[in-house]
C-alpha cells in the first residue's frame, strides 16, 4: 500500500527545519561534538547534541516537566503537521494515528529516578519523575498537545524501530477510519548510554564516524527527533501544500539476527525484495560499526551500482530517531535531485559514495535501509511521482 | 446481524481465530495450571524477596518462581538470559506444542520495561564501583525486543517483531493490533502477546505514586487501597479462521473486536468521567458490530486503585450495566505489559470451560459503583462473548472482545 509523505519535521544536532538542515548537509557541515561526563563515571564521551537554539521559543505547558526526548518529539511532530498544512480539530484528530519509535526512551529521568533509589533508598524516589520514565510518555505528551484521542502506539526497538513504525502505519492505514499517520522517532542522550555502547564495543572515543571502514572504529551518539506525516493516496492537498509527491511505495518488515554475521543475509533479503523496481539511491544506516560491513556486503551483492548515502557521519547515530531521519534524507534527495557528501569516507571504498555534493538527475526511487545495533533490520522504498 | 466492520463502516469478512495459547504467570505454568488456579480463585500474591522493599509501603507481588522458570534453557546461555526471556520462552513453548506448524508472518508483543532489572544491575554496579564483568550481558539483554527474539530463536521462528510499549495497555494493544492485521487480510498468521518481569525500579515507582497497597489487592471494593504488581508472559497464535479450518486445526476462540482510545487527561490518572475506557469499550463493540447486551463477562483492568476502578466502573455501568465483572489482578497482581495478554488467556479459558473468573478479596461494594462483581469464587456461566480491558499511563486504553467458537 503506497502512502504519501504529506509533511516532515526534524530536530537534529545541525538544527531544526527540514530545508535548513538539508542545506547545511549539502555544504558538508558536520555536527559539533560536545562531551558528556558523569560524576561516578571514569571517562567523558563525545556526542552530537541538539543545539539549544533549535528549540528556542518552543514551549508548551504539557512539556513543562518533560524530558528532552518529549520536547524533541513534539517539535518535530508539530513541524511535520505544519509542513502538511494540517490543523487538527476535534473531528480530524480522531482520524489520525500517532505512532512513536523509541529505542532507549527517557533515560535521563530513568537514571535520576533509579539513582535516587540506589543512593538514598526507595523513600526518596520522586513520584514526579517516574511517569516520565515510561516508554510512551513522549507519545502521551504529543497526543495531548494535538488532541489525538484515538490510535496511539509506541514501538520500542533498536535503530530499525523507525522503519518498523512506518510499517505499522502502513498496516493501520488499511483501516479507512484513519486518514493520516504521524510517525515520530525520538531519542535523548545521556552519559549512561554512551558507557553502555562503549562496553558493547560500538562507540568511538571521538569523531569522526568513518562509514564503511573495515576498522569499525565506532559511532558517535546523537539525539533529536524526526517526524513524517503519512496520508493515504491520492492526497487531497498535494497541490495546495506543494509538498511534492513523495510516496512510501512499500515497507519491508525485515527480520532479526542473533549474530552480527547474520545481518548481511537479512539485509540482502530486504534489498532483493525492495529492488523490484529500478533503484537510484540507497539511504544507508552505516554508522562506523559492524552495520557498515553488513550493509556493504549486502549492497555489493544485490545492487552494486546504486548511489549510497549515509548521513550519520554528519548527524551521528540517533537510534530511535535514525530511521525517520533517513526517510527525510531520502525524500529531500529525491526532491532536490542531489546528494550531500558522505563525510569521512575513504575514497577507496568500492561503493558509489558521493564524496562531494552530487547531482542525481532523474532519480525517482530510493531504498532506506536500517540495520539496528541490537538484532533488528528493516527497509522501505521511497519514490517521487 | 450486521457484518463486523471497521469503525467507519467498511465491511470486512475475515474472521480471526485463536488457534493456540501459552501462559506463565503467578497462577501457574501453562493453561492447565492456570485453569486450576482460576477455578480455585487462588491468591498467588506473596512477599517480595527479589529486592529490598524495606522502604516501600507495599511488600508483596505476584511472582513467577525461578526454580521452574529458569529450568527451560540451561547452561551458560540460560544464565545470561533475562527472566523476561525465560518467561517468553515458556509461553511460546506451549504455543508451539499446540501448533508445531504455525509459521507467523509477524509477532507483536507488548511490554513496559523490557529487561529492566539488568539495567538496574548495570547502573548500580557503575554507581557503587562494583564488578562490571557481566555488564555486556546486562546491556545486551536489557532491550525490550530481546526476550521476543530469544523466544523465537529457540523455536526456529523468524517472524519480524513489533514491540508495543503503551504502558499497562501494551498486551491488549498487541493482541488488538495483531487482530486487525489478520482481519484486514494483510496477514494470515500473527503471534501476539505480552510480557513483563518484576523490577525494583518499577516497583518503587508505583510505590512512590502511592498507587501500590500494603494490604490485599481489592479491585472495586469499597475499602480498596491500591494495586499489587505482578509479572508473567502470554502469547496467542492468531490465524485467518478460514485457513485454520482448512488446516483442520482446533479453534480455541475468536477475537471479534478491538477498541483503542487515548485519554489526554493526565499522564498517570484517568479522566474520572471514565470517557477513555468507555471509548475503548464502545469502539470494541462497534468493531465487532455487536450491541452491549451481547457481552456476558468483563475481565476488567481493575487495578484496585481508587481512581482507575472509579473511572472504569463508571464506564462499565454506563455501557454494560449488569454484566458480570471481575478483576483477576486480585489473584496475581498487575503484570503491566503482560496483563492484557495474560488476561486474554483467562478469557479464553473462561470461554472454553464456561465459568466466570473471580474477583477475590472483595468484601463490600463501593457505594459509588454499581457493578455486578463476581466476588471471591468462580461461578459456572453460559459465556459466548467476553470483553477484556486494559488501561495505562499516558491515557492509553484498549479493549478486546472474544467469542466462543461455534463450528
Amino acid at each position: 500500500m503506497s502512502l504519501a509523505i504529506a509533511g516532515m519535521g526534524w530536530v537534529t544536532p545541525l538544527g531544526r527545519g527540514v530545508d535548513s538542515v538539508w542545506e547545511r548537509l549539502l555544504h558538508g557541515n558536520e555536527a559539533c561534538a560536545t562531551t558528556v561526563s558523569e560524576e561516578f563515571g571514569n571517562r567523558p564521551y563525545h556526542v552530537f547534541r541538539v543545539p539549544e537554539s533549535a528549540l528556542t521559543g518552543f514551549a508548551h505547558p504539557r512539556l513543562r516537566r518533560a524530558s528532552a526526548i518529549s520536547r524533541f518529539a513534539a517539535a518535530a511532530g508539530l513541524d511535520a503537521l505544519q509542513g502538511a498544512g494540517l490543523t487538527l480539530d476535534s473531528q480530524n484528530a480522531q482520524r489520525i494515528a500517532l505512532i512513536f519509535a523509541i529505542s532507549n526512551g527517557g533515560v535521563i529521568y530513568t537514571k535520576r529516578f533509579y539513582g535516587d533509589i540506589v543512593n538514598e533508598g526507595a523513600q526518596s524516589a520522586s513520584p514526579l519523575l517516574f511517569p516520565e520514565t515510561v516508554f510512551n510518555a513522549p507519545a502521551s505528551h504529543l497526543a495531548a498537545i494535538l488532541g489525538i484521542c484515538g490510535v496511539t502506539y509506541t514501538l520500542v526497538g533498536d535503530g530499525a524501530v523507525g522503519l518498523l513504525a512506518i510499517k505499522m502505519a502502513e498496516d493501520l492505514m488499511a483501516n479507512e477510519a484513519i486518514d493520516y499517520s504521524l510517525v515520530v522517532g525520538t531519542e535523548e542522550l545521556d552519559w549512561l548510554l554512551c558507557d553502555a555502547y562503549r562496553r558493547w564495543r560500538l562507540l568511538r572515543a571521538a569523531p569522526p564516524i568513518e562509514p564503511f571502514s573495515k576498522q569499525k572504529r565506532g559511532m558517535i551518539l546523537s539525539e533529536g527527533a524526526g517526524a513524517i506525516l503519512l496520508a493515504r493516496l491520492p492526497r487531497r492537498r498535494a497541490a495546495e501544500t506543494g509538498e511534492g509527491a513523495f510516496t512510501i511505495e512499500c515497507t519491508h518488515p525485515g527480520g532479526y539476527f542473533t549474530k552480527r554475521a547474520e545481518a548481511e543475509e537479512i539485509l540482502k533479503w530486504i534489498l532483493r525484495d525492495l529492488c523490484q523496481s529500478e533503484i537510484d539511491l540507497i539511504i544507508s544506516s552505516a554508522n562506523g560499526t559492524f552495520v557498515d560491513q553488513a550493509e556493504y556486503v549486502a549492497l555489493k551483492a544485490v545492487i552494486p551500482n546504486a548511489l549510497v548515502y549515509t548521513g550519520k557521519p554528519a548527524l551521528g547515530e540517533s537510534v530511535g530517531a535514525a530511521g525517520l531521519w533517513q526517510v527525510i534524507l531520502g525524500a529531500q534527495a529525491l526532491r532536490f535531485a542531489e546528494l550531500p557528501p558522505v563525510l569521512h569516507a575513504d575514497p577507496a571504498i568500492a561503493l558509489r559514495l558521493p564524496l562531494s555534493r552530487t547531482p542525481m538527475t532523474g532519480a525517482r526511487r530510493a531504498i532506506v535501509l536500517s540495520c539496528g545495533l541490537n538484532q533488528q533490520a528493516a527497509g522501505l522504498r521511497l519514490a517521487i511521482r | 446481524m450486521a457484518k463486523p466492520s471497521s469503525p467507519n463502516g467498511k465491511t470486512v469478512s475475515v474472521r480471526v481465530a485463536v488457534v493456540a495459547a501459552g501462559v506463565v504467570s503467578p497462577l501457574g505454568f501453562g493453561l492447565a495450571e492456570t485453569l486450576e488456579s482460576l477455578r480455585k480463585a487462588r491468591d498467588c500474591v506473596s512477599p517480595v524477596t527479589r529486592f529490598s522493599v524495606a522502604q516501600c509501603r507495599c511488600k508483596t507481588a505476584g511472582q513467577v518462581p525461578d526454580d521452574r522458570l529458569l529450568a527451560e534453557v540451561e547452561g551458560l546461555r540460560g544464565q545470561r538470559l533475562h527472566r523476561a526471556s525465560h518467561m517468553m520462552i515458556q509461553a511460546l513453548k506451549e504455543v508451539v506444542a499446540q501448533e508445531p506448524q504455525f509459521k507467523p508472518e509477524l509477532t507483536v508483543i507488548g511490554t513496559t520495561s523490557g529487561g529492566m532489572s539488568y539495567g538496574e544491575h548495570y547502573y548500580r554496579s557503575l554507581r557503587q564501583a562494583e564488578e562490571l564483568r557481566h555488564a555486556p550481558t546486562w546491556i545486551a539483554n536489557y532491550p525490550a525486543q530481546k526476550p521476543v527474539i530469544d523466544a523465537q530463536k529457540v523455536f526456529g521462528i523468524s517472524a519480524p517483531c513489533q514491540v508495543i510499549a503503551n504502558a499497562c495497555a501494551s498486551g491488549t494493544n498487541a493482541i488488538g493490533y495483531a487482530f486487525e492485521c489478520v482481519r484486514s487480510g494483510r496477514y494470515k498468521r500473527v503471534l501476539a502477546g505480552g510480557y513483563d518481569a518484576l523490577s525494583e525500579m518499577v516497583f518503587v515507582g508505583f510505590d512512590s505514586l502511592q498507587a501500590s497497597t500494603p494490604e490485599k489487592c481489592r479491585p472495586f471494593d469499597r475499602h480498596r487501597t491500591g494495586m499489587v504488581l505482578g509479572e508473567g508472559a502470554a502469547i496467542l497464535a492468531l490465524e485467518n479462521l478460514e485457513l485454520a479450518q482448512e488446516r483442520g486445526t482446533p479453534v480455541l476462540a475468536e477475537i471479534i473486536g478491538y477498541g483503542i482510545s487515548t485519554d489526554n487527561f493526565h499522564i498517570t490518572q484517568p479522566n474520572p468521567s471514565g470517557v477513555g475506557p468507555r471509548q475503548a469499550m464502545d469502539r470494541a463493540l462497534q468493531s465487532a458490530a455487536i450491541s452491549a447486551d451481547k457481552v456476558d463477562y468483563i475481565n476488567a483492568h481493575g487495578t484496585a486503585t481508587v481512581f482507575n476502578d472509579a473511572a472504569e466502573g463508571k464506564a462499565i455501568s454506563a455501557l454494560l450495566d449488569g454484566v458480570p465483572v471481575s478483576s483477576t489482578k486480585s489473584m496475581m497482581g498487575h503484570s503491566l505489559g503482560a496483563a492484557g495478554a495474560v488476561e486474554a488467556v483467562f478469557c479464553l479459558l473462561a470461554l472454553q470451560y464456561q465459568f466466570l473468573p473471580s474477583n477475590i478479596n472483595f468484601s463490600a461494594s463501593d457505594d459509588g459503583l454499581d457493578l455486578n462483581i463476581v466476588a471471591n469464587e468462580t461461578r459456572p456461566a453460559v459465556l459466548r462473548t467476553v470483553l477484556s480491558n486494559s488501561f495505562g499511563f499516558g491515557g492509553t486504553n484498549a479493549s478486546i472482545l472474544m467469542r466462543k467458537f461455534e463450528a
